[in-house]
């Protein structure tokens, strides 16, 4: 990964026996590991950049559904609310891209842990957590780029902020946040499972994420049981938070709300994922 | 001597193309029993019955024609279904067609078209676990059969017709791109965008003038008329089943089948020659 150019090597002191030629580093120093992570995470998104498939899912679906969602529901969402159903529905859009790009991460880490590139990176010095964190960085970029693309389209279709631009720069990140904790959750599901379950299992609770949130349809519009359930899941809390910071309405306690939702299911994923990563780099 | 060469010379075993058929079916249907294809797909219709239905039904079930909004939506239900079984035969064909499993059949003395027979029988039982399990959905929400045996028959025979011509477009995405997690992406698309913009969900009338037109002739639209004047209705407001209700949406059926045909024979003879 991080090799030493030939000038370096030619003016290392000499010493016999060719030991210590090297930069006195340990393996897993934080040192080694920021550039590391640069590398790897230039290399899953360069792989995604270069992948059709990946680019539709991730560019145009977002938009194309933003577009379907707001003609469908635009209307009928503005005349019980009053105000355009957009401000809903551009964050929803954002985190379902976001959300179902995790699928992609999760089939992309099962085909490597089969193609035996884990093991492979796992016996060259590379930091223990540089592959991980790599991937978590990438499912980053990647969302705030899907972010970026469904609010381009949202302006386009009426969308603005009024909060100003340190809210809209926050806003930016939102989905983010939610969004690599779920990346992690998904990882960790698909490196404790050998078929295809997983990316299935999580098409289900993205579709349950999706539908039973704010962002759909407002919230007095559930049956009464249900709301308690759709205000407080996660999706609902970053979306309340998004509307806050571009419309209007309370933002301290939704994106407080939202930050615990992160932290909680990173707290929850951290060690299976760990242990699950080790077990698929060592595996063959 | 010629007759006594050492070449052996065994004897071809008799080969029944209907054997065949069956084999390669059970091939592609075992496997769904055991890794948890079929439960998903029973939980995702059940998922997408409540997650359209308990929403949307205050806003929607007010300007709706028919006696309820479970009546009105299930036709779009059972057609989102049957979307998705055609989204696993597209995977199915593409891992197949990626992993050379076509091209060794090739070499062996199967009929041409048995491979794809049996992905198509394959399919259509992917088709009749999602009719049925979308349909037992619409009934615990409120769906009620209400034009007797014949609306049944043709209910269910309009939604296979359906079915096939999907699975067969589905079929063909596999093979053309041999790329199976390109599928799904490929396939969710029309299927979210012609989902939303059909009148499966809420009358044309409600939607913007200028998208009226698409609305109304879009196939999804169609076979929603289609599926809602077969099923019909107590309160006497579902479309009649006249040739005129049913017409668009069998040319569209046929039409996807016929075309689907075409290049399907296009690309497999590309293929071929590979």
């Amino acid at each position: 990964m991080t090799l030493e150019s030939p000038e370096s090597l030619v003016s290392a002191p000499y010493r016999p026996g060719g030991r210590h030629r090297r930069e006195k580093v340990w393996e897993n120093s934080p040192k080694r590991l920021v550039p590391q992570v640069a590398v790897l995470t230039g290399r899953i998104l360069r792989r995604w950049s270069r992948d059709p498939a990946t680019l539709v899912q991730s560019l145009v679906m977002p938009a194309v559904f933003l577009v379907a969602l707001d003609i469908v529901l635009g209307d009928v969402i503005e005349q019980v609310t009053g105000h355009s159903g957009l401000y809903g529905q551009v964050p929803l859009v954002a985190l379902a891209g976001g959300m179902t790009g995790a699928i992609i991460g999760a089939v992309g880490i099962m085909r490597e842990r089969e193609a035996g590139l884990l093991s492979r990176f796992w016996v060259v010095p590379v930091h223990r957590a540089a592959g991980l964190l790599a991937r978590l960085a990438a499912d980053f970029v990647r969302i705030v780029v899907i972010t970026l693309v469904v609010m381009v389209v949202g302006l386009a279709l009426g969308f603005r902020f009024e909060q100003g631009i340190l809210a809209a720069v926050v806003w930016v990140f939102m989905p983010a946040l939610f969004g690599v904790a779920l990346s992690a959750a998904v990882l960790t599901l698909a490196l404790f499972s050998s078929s295809t379950i997983a990316p299935q299992a999580t098409e289900i609770v993205i579709a349950i994420l999706m539908f039973f949130s704010i962002g759909f349809v407002p919230l007095d519009q559930y049956p009464k049981w249900l709301q308690p359930f759709v205000e407080h899941q996660p999706v609902s809390t970053t979306i309340k938070a998004m509307k806050g910071l571009s419309l209007e309405g309370p933002i301290a306690q939704p994106v407080l709300l939202s930050v615990l939702w992160a932290a909680g299911i990173a707290a929850v994923c951290a060690v299976p994922l760990a242990i699950g990563f080790r077990k698929a780099s060592k595996r063959g | 001597m010629i007759v006594d060469s050492a070449i052996p010379a065994a004897v071809r075993p008799p080969v029944s193309a209907v054997q065949q058929w069956w084999v390669l079916t059970v091939r592609m249907i075992t496997p769904t029993l055991r890794n948890g294809e079929l439960a998903t797909q029973i939980v995702g219709s059940i998922v997408f019955t409540i997650g359209y239905y308990l929403p949307l039904k205050q806003m929607m079930g007010a300007v709706q024609p028919l006696s309820g909004y479970a009546q009105y939506l299930t036709p779009l239900i059972v057609l989102q279904a049957i979307w998705f079984a055609a989204i696993s035969a597209a995977f199915r064909s593409a891992t197949d067609s990626v992993q050379g499993i076509n091209r060794r059949f090739r070499a062996m003395p199967i009929p041409a078209l048995t491979p794809l027979a049996s992905r198509m029988t394959a399919s259509m039982y992917r088709c009749v676990v999602a009719l049925i399990v979308s349909v037992a959905c619409g009934y615990v929400i409120g769906f009620r059969f209400d034009n007797g045996v014949l609306g049944i028959v043709g209910f269910v025979v309009l939604v296979l017709l359906i079915g096939a011509a999907l699975a067969l477009i589905g079929d063909l995405i596999g093979i053309a791109t041999q790329n199976p997690e390109a599928t799904a992406p490929m396939m969710l698309i029309p299927q979210l965008t012609l989902g939303l913009a059909s009148v499966g969900l809420q009358p044309v009338e409600r939607f913007p003038e200028w998208i009226q037109g698409f609305v109304r002739n879009q196939p999804l639209s169609q076979w929603v008329y289609g599926l809602q004047a077969l099923a019909g209705d107590s309160s006497g407001n579902a479309p009649e089943a006249t040739f005129a209700v049913l017409g668009p949406g069998l040319a569209w059926v046929l039409g996807c089948i016929v075309v689907a045909l075409a290049l399907h024979t296009w690309v497999s003879r590309k293929r071929r020659s590979e």
